[in-house]
């Protein structure tokens, strides 16, 4: 097997006296779309932001492209963070600027090309996250939730990153938007060949597009596996979060 | 990796491209200026992304009219990349960048904007005054709680500064007038200047002003940012007024605390002008109260005190309504709040000149 894109080895961290994470491992490969997922409070954000070097675990190491995110030089990570990127729940987009500026502000710091080739790049992505032309020159307020989610979604995407993050692609989401987006996600994915790191809550997209669903439990990695593969594994709540969705469904992932 | 390499073949017209294709490529590529690109060659690219593969297209095809060149010997992904981006290379096309707009404009855009605020202003009066007179009929729908919390942060925690500031600029005044009436031997006059400039004009002004930085701005970044995480429309939607929930108790503590405030500044200003006239005037402090109390007027205390509750009324009429304005992004309550300071100061030196002009036309 080729060098993981993400490891996480034994890494451990207490928030405010509770222990968050004990000594948790998990890899992710090249090209996989791999979903996070676990009860509210199972620390799903915090280890996405310990991976994307927002937060500093107490022990263990975590690694992107066999590079240490914690032992880098700010250098290093600047070149390290121009290989992924991150949609953050709410779009987290700069209220200040208009669309085309947000996604064109990675081109514009990390790059050397003039500003109107940025813009022109930043309209592709926006064009890829399936958003019309027109939407370029809005600011963000302007927009919708779904919008914006792919507003976020291209600029994660301007400089062609290999590795994606996703906190909650769908969350806030009505079930048309959030299947659509599924979709795009799945499609850049394949297209792009990129490797996805996903939290959610969401069943359907666990069911519609994941290779692999990772499952956090009392600080350490329950399991993973497909979806079925999961199902044999015997725990309360998985087994009520994996049955918690509408019963005609269960007999449509089936085959 | 090898680096992003492309010439151009012009016996083919085809554009030859090699290495690793990525955003930082392009300066590989070679002055297409007025050539025609029939071929795109990708034998030798080892990397394409999304970024790179527009690139190439945008060097072979300057107008999304021209014709699609052919492309030859790509990789089957980097192929398909291609196709990807080409079939959304027309919203890429260059737009006109909207002309900046001239000086006439941003002056008719500005007087409008000022127009803005004072019909703005009228009408959150108009809505404060209705409010006002619904809950005249009754006590219990008034927020004492949130009336007590006010005043604290508005009164409370400003003692500090106002008693910091009122007493260097004591100090600075009467050093500075001590220093011409010594010349004429006419020390003990420092009182009376003191006395005037303090409690008819320096406190009053310096004491707004210093609650419009700091309260001012305060009241409106956070009724904007409730504003912002839609908490208005819950206090709407529960049936309470945010007008009766957020702006009264407000200003009522702004109309309490300003007062109280000019007038502790008052003290600070004479304790600091005190304690110069003993140092450097000789004027012991029993010589310094004795003075104060033949030549202090009722009149210099109560206009100073008289201007404060109008300049608290402004204030908080034009904080609350910049927050309640706030459109939802951080943008807006940035510019609010600036919005917020230099209204109300403009509107405290204004106020203070027809006061001024005022006072002495009616001869008080």
């Amino acid at each position: 097997m080729a060098e993981p894109v993400i490891d996480v080895r034994d890494v451990s961290i207490t928030l405010g006296g509770h222990s968050i994470h004990r000594d948790l491992n998990l890899s992710v490969a090249r090209g996989e779309v791999v979903a996070l997922i676990g009860g509210s409070g199972s620390g799903k954000s915090v280890l996405l932001r310990e991976i994307i070097g927002l937060l500093r675990p107490q022990a263990g190491r975590i690694e992107l492209f066999g590079q240490s995110v914690w032992d880098s030089t700010s250098e290093q990570m600047n070149l390290l963070r121009q290989r992924f990127g991150v949609l953050f729940q709410d779009g987290a987009l700069f209220s200040s600027l208009n669309v085309e500026d947000n996604v064109a502000t990675p081109l514009f710091e990390h790059t050397d090309l003039p500003h109107a080739t940025c813009r022109q790049l930043a309209r592709l992505k926006l064009a890829l996250a399936g958003l019309p032309a027109d939407a370029a020159k809005k600011r963000p307020s302007e927009l919708s939730g779904g919008m914006r989610k792919r507003v976020a979604l291209a600029r994660a995407l301007a400089l062609d990153p290999e590795l994606l993050f996703l906190d909650e692609p769908t969350s806030g989401l009505d079930p048309i938007s959030a299947r659509a987006f599924d979709a795009l996600i799945r499609l850049l994915a394949d297209s792009l060949g990129l490797t996805v790191f996903l939290v959610t809550h969401d069943l359907d997209t666990l069911f519609s597009i994941i290779d692999r669903v990772i499952v956090l439990s009392n600080g350490r990695v329950l399991g993973s596996g497909t979806v079925a593969e999961l199902k044999h594994i015997d725990d309360p709540w998985l087994h009520d979060y994996l049955t918690a969705r509408a019963p005609q469904k269960e007999t449509t992932h089936g085959n | 990796m090898t680096e992003a390499r492309a010439h151009f073949d012009e016996a083919q017209g085809a554009l030859i491209a090699s290495g690793v294709w990525h955003a930082e490529a392009a300066s590989a590529l070679p002055d297409l200026a007025g050539k025609a690109v029939r071929i795109l060659d990708g034998a030798g690219v080892t990397q394409l992304d999304t970024n790179g593969a527009w690139l190439l297209l945008a060097a072979a095809r300057p107008q999304v009219s021209d014709p699609m060149p052919e492309l030859r010997a790509f990789q089957p992904p980097h192929l398909a990349m291609l196709e990807l981006v080409a079939q959304h290379c027309a919203t890429t096309a260059v737009q006109p960048e909207p002309r900046s707009e001239g000086v006439l404009a941003h002056t008719g855009r500005g007087t409008l904007a000022m127009w803005g605020h004072v019909v703005g202003l009228l009408d959150f009066v108009g809505r404060l005054f209705i409010e006002l007179a619904a809950l005249m009929g009754s006590l219990g729908r008034w927020r004492w709680r949130e009336f007590g919390a006010q005043v604290s942060a508005v009164f409370v925690g400003a003692i500090p500064i106002v008693v910091g500031m009122l007493f260097l600029l004591g100090v600075v005044f009467a050093y500075l007038l001590g220093s011409q009436a010594q010349q004429y031997g006419a020390n003990i006059f420092v009182v009376d200047g003191l006395l005037m400039a303090i409690l008819r004009e320096i406190s009053p002004v310096i004491v707004a002003v210093l609650v419009a930085g700091r309260t001012g701005a305060a009241i409106t970044a956070q009724i904007g940012t409730m504003k912002v995480t839609e908490e208005i429309d819950a206090i709407t939607t529960l049936g309470l007024s945010p007008l009766a929930v957020l702006v009264i108790p407000r200003m009522l503590a702004l109309l309490l605390a300003l007062p109280l405030l000019v007038f502790i500044g008052d003290i600070a200003g004479i304790v600091g002008g005190m304690l110069v006239a003993q140092q450097q005037l000789d004027i012991s402090y029993s010589m310094f109260m004795d003075r104060v109390a033949d030549v202090i007027l009722l009149k210099t205390l109560l206009v100073g005190l008289g201007k404060a509750p109008v300049f608290a009324i402004f204030i908080a009429l034009i904080a609350c309504r910049m927050g309640l304005s706030v459109t939802r992004d951080a943008r807006s309550v940035g510019a609010n709040t600036t919005s917020t300071v230099v209204q109300s100061l403009v509107a405290i030196i204004v106020i203070n000149a027809i006061f001024a002009v005022m006072f002495v036309r009616l001869d008080i």
